[in-house]
């Protein structure tokens, strides 16, 4: 296991700019937690959500000169990449060929009956809508990131927010989501 | 409903879809980013070039071949029948699990197809590793079985060694693994019992990939179509 502490990353980043592969495995190893959950919540599927975090990594360090800014901004730039790779996989229809569903054992089951409204509002609403629901209020993205995520303004990614949080529950107000 | 309890209801949700990512997905990414053929640079733009004038130069030499040869024709059409709409094949539509060496049939709808994608995946009673073309299907696809895991690199000719106890050799003619593919060149699964996918070679219109297997190389393999994919399927020791 590799760390780097704050400090050192701006110079790991500088390393994997150069073209070290290592430096920037190092960058993004804290990410690809919050990248695998992305994509399961987007894909519903584990073994595709894996699959996709892989090829958003490869596609990152290829892109890694783009990055706009500084270290801060790698953790939305490389969620967008994760986020596009999602929907690339989801536009692609032979990879039903392979998704093996992850079926819920009876344990799961008697959890999700605590929260199955939820679960069930959640399952309803389209990729695009869970997006900033993941971002914002699990992977506690602020709005900002969240807009740089989703490439769109401050305001509107705040609106998407809401309007996807109103889907989940209708009686939600504007003061109760933020 | 507050704040803090919508967020804590939606995290609870979140928890139950996505579970925790596998142990080995740091080392399959890391894995896959010392594989990755750095791109980068101020070359790129010449590279690209260099495809599209190979490509172009290729397409051309292929047309001019098959208007002087009409009488070349297809193929045999492979074993399983696959839906069109790309559904999930029934076991039961399978061919059976073999362990030795032997060929798939294939379409040649193109002179040469061209690798697009290389996944894997595990399915408790085999690994799947499936190979999709993009241009068609290639001419003939072997699956030649070894015991260990010794290939050699082609045109290089330099021996390397995969991961696992027996392989399998994928001989795939009249395909590429360089115009349309951009991924890993060397995949460590991290699985049972594929635990290694690797190019050794990609030259002239034939692409060899060493499969590095932990048990026997049983294994059962077939063509489905739309798109253009080779399954093949390792069984489980």
């Amino acid at each position: 296991m590799f760390v780097v502490t704050m400090e050192q990353r701006p110079q790991v980043l500088t390393s994997a700019a150069a073209g070290d592969a290592d430096s920037f495995a190092i960058l993004i190893e804290p990410l690809l937690d919050p990248a695998y959950r992305l994509a399961a919540v987007m894909l519903a599927d584990r073994s595709s959500a894996e699959d996709a975090v892989q090829e958003a990594s490869i596609k990152a360090w290829r892109k890694l000169r783009q990055l706009r800014g500084d270290v801060t901004s790698l953790r939305s730039w490389f969620l967008s990449i994760v986020a596009n790779e999602c929907r690339m996989t989801r536009r692609q229809r032979w990879w039903s060929v392979l998704k093996l569903a992850d079926l819920p054992s009876a344990e799961s089951a008697a959890q999700q009956s605590a929260t199955s409204d939820l679960h069930r509002a959640l399952l309803k609403l389209r990729p695009e809508d869970r997006l900033p629901l993941v971002l914002h209020f699990y992977l506690d993205l602020s709005l900002d990131e969240v807009a740089r995520t989703l490439h769109v303004s401050p305001a509107a990614a705040k609106s998407r927010i809401y309007r996807a949080a109103k889907r989940l529950r209708s009686d939600l107000t504007l003061e109760e989501v933020f | 409903v507050s704040n803090d309890q919508f967020k804590r209801e939606l995290g609870q949700v979140f928890d139950e879809m996505t579970g925790s990512h596998s142990a080995a997905l740091p080392d399959r990414v890391r894995s896959s980013l010392a594989n990755v053929p750095d791109q980068r640079g101020p070359f790129w733009i010449a590279g690209i070039a260099a495809v599209a004038i190979a490509v172009l130069v290729v397409g051309i030499l292929m047309e001019s071949i098959n208007r002087q040869q009409p009488s070349i024709g297809p193929g045999v059409v492979p074993s399983p029948t696959a839906s069109p709409s790309g559904s999930p094949t029934p076991n039961s539509s399978l061919p059976p699990f073999v362990c030795a060496s032997s060929g798939v049939g294939a379409t040649p709808a193109a002179p040469v197809a061209f690798v697009s994608a290389v996944r894997t995946g595990t399915h408790g009673a085999y690994d799947r590793l499936t190979v999709e073309f993009k241009n068609g299907q290639p001419t003939t696809i072997e699956l030649r079985t070894q015991s260990g895991t010794g290939f050699t690199t082609s045109p290089k000719g330099d021996q390397v060694t995969l991961a696992g106890r027996n392989g399998i050799l994928v001989v795939i003619h009249g395909a590429d693994l360089h115009t349309s593919y951009t991924g890993s060149t060397d995949i460590k699964t991290g699985y049972a019992t594929l635990v290694e996918v690797r190019q050794v070679e990609d030259f002239e219109g034939v692409v060899q990939l060493a499969l590095g297997l932990t048990g026997a190389p049983c294994y059962r393999a077939f063509m489905l179509t739309n798109p253009d994919r080779l399954v093949i399927d390792i069984q489980a020791g």
